[in-house]
């Protein structure tokens, strides 16, 4: 297995205001990483982090790139984050994806276009190419910023919470795809819904301002008390129920 | 109006005025369209006012009031753009207190100046029909660059609008475009105070492309129908102001705002037509 990145004893925040302290964490090919934790935890902290779009107080981040010209990241935003009347059209949007490393310009508007519909078709939205963001309901939108973070092929696929504003048909099959696609990139999710993602997580990462490394997907709210980590846990099981963890613990929230 | 077409071909100032009617439509449209869709336009308007400082210290010290202007307002705008990432300033605070500023500091410097300052109400209202040979070269200098730099990076300006924090991952410079993005749109703005002054400039910057909007969701169509829409509305205002003997800059906005109602009221029309049609 051949290491993505590695975090090294980093601490990070927002100016006077320390999000996540001393934590070490790394991605290998193929990780499928759920990261939880409870809001103000520090999750798309840590996503920032990576992403480079904010620099550590403390530590480091080390990347070690296969080859010079691939991909690193494909991102898919908080889908609230954007202004939903902008003009630009969904094929546009695929398009912006393709900036990184095939130069300033990218290659030949043909064969871009060509990858922008391969891609749009694969998260099943090619249909509404021509469509302006205003006219999408939140879960087409979500497909085309999906199809605009995997049309580079990156390497390391990061969502943050892709599951909201979408609808339960949308989720399920966006699982699927992530599933078939982790065949061919490492893939970190942050998300809310404990539950869910555990069936298609390998491995689950806590992080409420320390980070918790866990090497399976199979967590109980013993070992997240243990990991300071008070979220939600839905457990399978014979009677649908839910466990709500305290807020407890001075310091941990 | 026929009057006016023959006097055209006679009079240079009102080919002058035409003439900086089109190239003004040109990079107001370009702009405008960034600006309209980035929600950019109290920032505009906050730097448009801003350059009178500049226009005002001009007088002062006997200096052009374009050049005052300009090295005020790309001031401003780099201040405003620099300022907007500090989490601790609110970024239309920061715009209102430079608005007021700007003017203050011009007023005063004015005030200051000895003498009558011949051109002041031509700064604040425009005045098209005294648009001279060198505001046009500079305005055409200015169209040349605005119109190669949105062709050539037309894909880069477009995602960074769109979406900064994803165009930032991509490893697009958001931050030297903004910045050079911000420089047009103060270069822009002084350049164009000739045409329909400080007070009314923003309408030039604003309405084509609100108007395009109407019927377009396509950045680069926008672009295209906001020039044509402003040169129409300019030409039109210009043939008013012109053979009725109104101000010049006023008569163009309120062509400018009525095509933006009649647009308005034709698109829904057509709308509701096309539904009547589907349900037949």
């Amino acid at each position: 297995m051949n290491k993505i990145l590695d975090v090294v004893k980093v601490t990070a925040g927002y100016s006077s205001d320390i999000v996540l302290k001393d934590i070490n964490f790394e991605v290998v090919d193929n990780d499928f990483i759920g990261v939880i934790g409870p809001n103000g935890g520090g999750k798309t902290t840590l996503l920032k982090l990576l992403l480079g779009q904010i620099k550590p107080f403390q530590g480091q981040i080390n990347f070690y790139p296969s080859s010079k010209d691939e991909t690193l990241f494909g991102y898919l935003s908080q889908v609230s984050d954007i202004d939903r009347e902008f003009p630009i059209k969904v094929i546009d949007i695929a398009l912006s994806g393709l900036m990184s490393n095939r130069g300033f310009w990218g290659e030949s508007r043909k064969e871009n276009r060509k990858k922008a519909f391969e891609i749009l078709t694969i998260t099943g939205v090619d249909h509404l190419y021509n469509r302006s963001v205003k006219e999408l309901s939140g879960g087409q939108l979500q497909r085309v910023f999906l199809s605009r973070a995997l049309i580079s092929q990156p390497r390391l696929l990061i969502l943050d919470e892709p599951n909201t504003f979408v609808d339960n048909k949308f989720e399920k099959e966006l699982y699927e795809l992530l599933k078939e696609l982790n065949k061919r990139m490492a893939i970190i999710m942050v998300s809310h819904d404990v539950g869910t993602i555990t069936s298609y997580v390998k491995t689950i990462a806590c992080v409420n301002r320390n980070l918790h490394y866990h090497r399976s997907n199979k967590i109980t709210t013993e070992q997240l008390a243990a990991y300071d980590c008070p979220i939600q846990v839905i457990t399978h099981g014979k009677i649908p129920h839910t466990v709500l963890l305290d807020h407890c613990k001075e310091g941990s929230v | 109006m026929i009057e006016l077409f023959k006097d055209l071909f006679e009079y240079q100032f009102l080919q002058n005025a035409v003439a900086a009617a089109l190239l003004v439509s040109v990079v107001a449209g370009i702009i405008g369209t960034y600006i309209t869709s980035r929600r950019l336009v109290f920032l505009s308007g906050g730097i448009t006012h801003a350059s009178f400082g500049g226009i005002g210290i001009a007088y002062y010290v006997g200096i052009n009031p374009v050049i005052g202007a300009i090295i005020f307002s790309i001031l401003s705008a780099f201040g405003i753009e620099a300022l907007s990432h500090r989490k601790n300033i609110r970024e239309d605070s920061a715009i209102g207190i430079l608005w007021a500023f700007g003017m203050a500091v011009g007023i005063i410097f004015i005030f200051l100046t000895p003498g009558y300052a011949p051109n002041l109400l031509s700064f604040l209202f425009g005045s098209i029909l005294t648009v001279t040979n060198s505001d046009l070269l500079y305005l055409l200098i200015l169209n040349i660059v605005v119109i190669l730099f949105f062709i050539i990076f037309y894909r880069p300006i477009l995602y960074i609008a769109f979406d900064q924090e994803f165009a930032r991952t991509q490893k697009i410079p958001v931050t030297l475009m903004n910045y050079i993005l911000i420089m047009f749109i103060a270069i822009a703005i002084v350049l164009s105070i000739r045409v329909v002054g400080i007070i009314l400039l923003i309408s030039l910057f604003t309405i084509p492309p609100a108007t395009a909007n109407i019927f377009s969701h396509h950045f680069g169509k926008i672009i295209f129908w906001s020039i044509l829409l402003s040169f129409l509305g300019s030409f039109i205002g210009l043939i008013l102001s012109y053979s009725i003997n109104i101000p010049s800059g006023a008569s163009i906005v309120v062509v400018l705002v009525l095509m933006f109602g009649v647009v308005k009221l034709l698109f829904s029309l057509y709308n509701r037509i096309q539904r009547k049609l589907i349900m037949f």
